[in-house]
């Protein structure tokens, strides 16, 4: 049974995102990826020499801290549900930690299957984890055959839920309002609502849909908790998007209940971020270096309040976006935009990133990042496309008032 | 405190003083071609997916566990790590061994120095360390050949790279970016009018010459443009790799708007020089505007491009070949031109005002962006 543990997707976690390749060079784009990579590529000229090795330690020093859940030792594939299980596993481990190692762990799984045909529950996860790492087709192909093939209500559900926020991940509202309407019919309940509420939000009815949702919250039953956290999340986004300073409140009864979610946090750090409450976004992103997006949130308060630790950290990951880099997978591509435009200020290099990000999702923080970087580097194609795009949908929203 | 003791607390400090991120897995490979040598960084946490380094079982591995462990980690390496050459493999002598840090934490450092058949250095690298463990791990590897360094990686679907294609590749890029500053000052055509106006006044036949005259004064009509195409290309040059290096950075669409800008003036200069006769000082000022447009070309093209310094030489000089072959033809035409009477009154000024009005529509056109 998958839906009722933590596997049910929560939105697109933006810190798990690996192994997509860098975006083709697109005409008028290709100026500013070139001058970005150049950018880099002196960058690398300076770091190109490896940090030496040492070879005098002191014998009872630890090195590393290894992670309690290692995957399972490499071996002929036990039965599909076990291997559910180890999936399962892996994959909340990701999530819980924001360590994409995970994600390469739980593949590993699914590589050692080959060509055997999977049950819907492996489905789900391979989509899962699919969508973990932005091959949203791949994950789209996955869900349908679900949809197509079981009648087990907590895999269709599964599969609507993911498929619904997919979509609205990537800005295709008319495609989540059907796949919302297929999961009232199926699955009545906080989450239904949660999707609807978003779909209208983001196609300027957010005042309503929050006023709505926000009763229907009220009168629900708290018994479900994954539909009340669910819920809760949605909230939090309406009322950002209508500048409404409950959003932290609602954010921040989400994180009393589940520390780990990692994408809240992301969430409420950078609405502290936006409304420059600089103390409380170190507050929240305090012990989270690890995560690239919460440390970039962190490094940009940091570096706000002249904090004298902003510097290592802004350095810290500079090294890390460098070996991305070079890896040629842009595992963050929206984090890489956001340093590039609030630490290192060069706008042209976060403007590339951040049309390759939006390229591929469309959440209100991809966007109003785009927006940022069009209007920092002064590229009035990109500007408008982003606005025309935000006038079809009928989108506003008071975390980017340059839409207009 | 011994000396010892003291750079082991710095080392751990180093180590230590982080909150190591999370990224997916990445082992480094360095290829020196020249010393023949190789060297491997391995993130401890992912070779003790491979080789039981927390022996105790406490999760913590310590600097005496990895010791323990030495033989079967740089076993797993080595067995993970093929260098060839021609079909056969090259043997791996370790010189160094010990730890190095990266982005996400320790990492297991090994060099060695790879000893082909025949002394040959090796043609390919293979890599396959936790492949079949990690989908997602990477090989980064940098090769560094002669003066050149590029980067590459090693992936479960090309675990094989090749090492001599950096060499090649060295030529091929010089080659390439030539061959596109020769066709962007060729295509650019706001490059050529403010190199065409430059060059006008150099053609001029003052009417107080004698025929007599005329022979020296081609020869200081060649000595005057060779000063100018000087100028100019010393003045490109210098904020071209200003540019390209990214120490100065301006916006494109007021270095495009100030190029169109630098033809009109340069044209109302030849009729009214308002910014003095002394050409040479007006290709050297606007050459430096100049040099910010080529290097918005340059980036274009350098995307992936590991030798960056190759680049820039190869297109400086292909745009100054482009720049001398258009002399070449466009000079000795203008000067034969110059001894029609028609010249000076009326091909001349129609030359200017079709340069200028042209640049002037430019100039509002590219205003209107910035």
């Amino acid at each position: 049974m998958i839906y009722s543990d933590k596997t049910l997707p929560h939105r697109a976690h933006p810190s798990l995102s690996p192994a997509f390749p860098l975006p083709a060079l697109r005409r008028g784009g290709a100026f500013w990826i070139g001058l970005g990579l150049l950018g880099v590529l002196c960058s690398f000229a300076v770091t190109a020499a490896p940090s030496p090795i040492q070879s005098d330690f002191d014998d009872d020093a630890v090195l590393v801290t290894l992670p309690e859940s290692a995957p399972a030792k490499v071996g002929a594939p036990a039965s599909q549900k076990a291997m559910a299980r180890e999936v399962q596993r892996l994959i909340a481990e990701a999530r819980r930690s924001g360590d994409p190692r995970f994600l390469g762990y739980a593949e590993r799984v699914f590589n050692q299957l080959g060509s055997q045909k999977l049950n819907a529950p492996l489905l789900v996860l391979r989509a899962t984890l699919a969508q973990s790492m932005h091959r949203f087709d791949a994950a789209r192909k996955d869900l349908q055959t679900v949809l197509d093939r079981s009648n087990a209500p907590a895999q269709r559900t599964q599969s609507l839920v993911t498929l619904a926020n997919i979509e609205l991940v990537q800005g295709q509202y008319d495609r989540a309002q059907l796949l919302c309407e297929r999961l009232r019919t199926e699955h009545p309940g906080l989450i239904a609502s949660s999707c609807h509420a978003q779909v209208a939000a983001r196609t300027g009815s957010a005042e309503a849909a929050y006023t709505e949702l926000a009763a229907t919250t009220r009168s629900a039953s708290k018994v479900n908790i994954q539909g009340y956290l669910w819920a809760q999340g949605t909230l939090g986004d309406i009322a950002a998007q209508l500048g409404k300073d409950s959003a932290a409140k609602h954010w921040q009864q989400v994180l009393s209940l589940d520390p780990d979610d990692l994408y809240t946090r992301a969430q409420l750090a950078d609405w502290y971020l936006q409304n420059e409450n600089l103390n409380q976004a170190l507050g929240v992103t305090e012990g989270y270096d690890a995560v690239d997006n919460l440390a970039v949130i962190r490094a940009i308060a940091l570096r706000r309040l002249n904090h004298p630790e902003a510097p290592a950290l802004a350095s810290r990951l500079r090294e890390r976006f460098e070996e991305a880099l070079w890896r040629g997978s842009m595992l963050h591509q929206r984090d890489l935009s956001r340093f590039e435009l609030d630490i290192e200020q060069r706008p042209k290099d976060a403007l590339q990133h951040a049309m390759a990000n939006w390229d591929t999702q469309r959440e209100p923080l991809d966007t109003r990042l785009a927006l940022r970087s069009a209007l920092a580097a002064q590229d009035k194609a990109a500007l408008s496309r982003i606005q025309e795009w935000l006038k079809q949908q009928n989108q506003s929203d008071a975390r980017y008032p340059e839409a207009s | 405190m011994s000396i010892k003791q003291t750079l082991a607390l710095l080392v751990m400090a180093a180590f230590a003083s982080t909150v190591f991120a999370h990224k997916a897995s990445d082992s480094f490979l360095y290829v020196d071609m020249n010393a023949s040598q190789v060297r491997i960084d391995v993130a401890l946490r992912d070779l003790a997916l491979l080789v039981p380094l927390d022996t105790n079982g406490d999760l913590k591995v310590t600097v005496q566990e990895l010791r323990a462990q030495r033989s079967l980690a740089t076993q797993a390496i080595e067995n993970a790590l093929t260098l060839t050459s021609g079909q056969t493999a090259c043997e791996l002598r370790g010189l160094t061994w010990g730890l190095s840090a990266h982005s996400d934490g320790p990492y297991l450092a090994t060099e060695y120095r790879v000893d082909c058949p025949n002394g040959e250095p090796p043609e390919q690298v293979e890599y396959t360390l936790l492949f079949d463990t990690d989908s997602l791990h990477r090989g980064l590897i940098q090769i560094t050949s002669g003066e050149t360094r590029s980067l590459t990686v090693a992936s479960p679907d090309k675990p094989v790279v090749d090492l001599t294609e950096s060499a090649v590749g060295a030529w091929s890029t010089f080659g390439t970016f030539l061959y596109e500053g020769i066709v962007h000052l060729l295509i650019g055509l706001d490059h050529m009018l403010f190199l065409l106006v430059l060059v006008l006044p150099a053609t001029l036949i003052n009417r107080r010459e004698n025929s007599q005259g005329t022979a020296r004064s081609f020869k200081s009509r060649l000595l005057q443009l060779a000063g100018i195409v000087t100028a100019f290309t010393l003045a490109h040059s210098i904020t071209l790799a200003l540019s390209a290096l990214d120490v100065i950075q301006l916006p494109i669409a007021w270095v495009e708007t100030v190029i169109a800008l630098s033809i009109a003036a340069a044209a109302l200069n030849v009729v009214w020089p308002f910014l003095g006769r002394k050409t040479w000082k007006l290709a050297f000022a606007f050459g430096l505007i100049h040099g910010f447009g080529f290097a918005s070309v340059l980036g274009d093209l350098t995307g992936g491009v590991s030798n960056l310094a190759l680049a820039l030489a190869g297109f400086n000089l292909g745009v100054e070949f482009g720049q001398l072959g258009l002399l070449l033809i466009g000079f000795p035409l203008l000067y034969a031109l110059a001894h029609i009477k028609a010249y000076q009154r009326f091909i001349v000024p129609l030359i200017l005002l079709g340069v200028g009005s042209i640049s002037l529509m430019w100039v509002a056109e590219r205003a209107g962006s910035i």
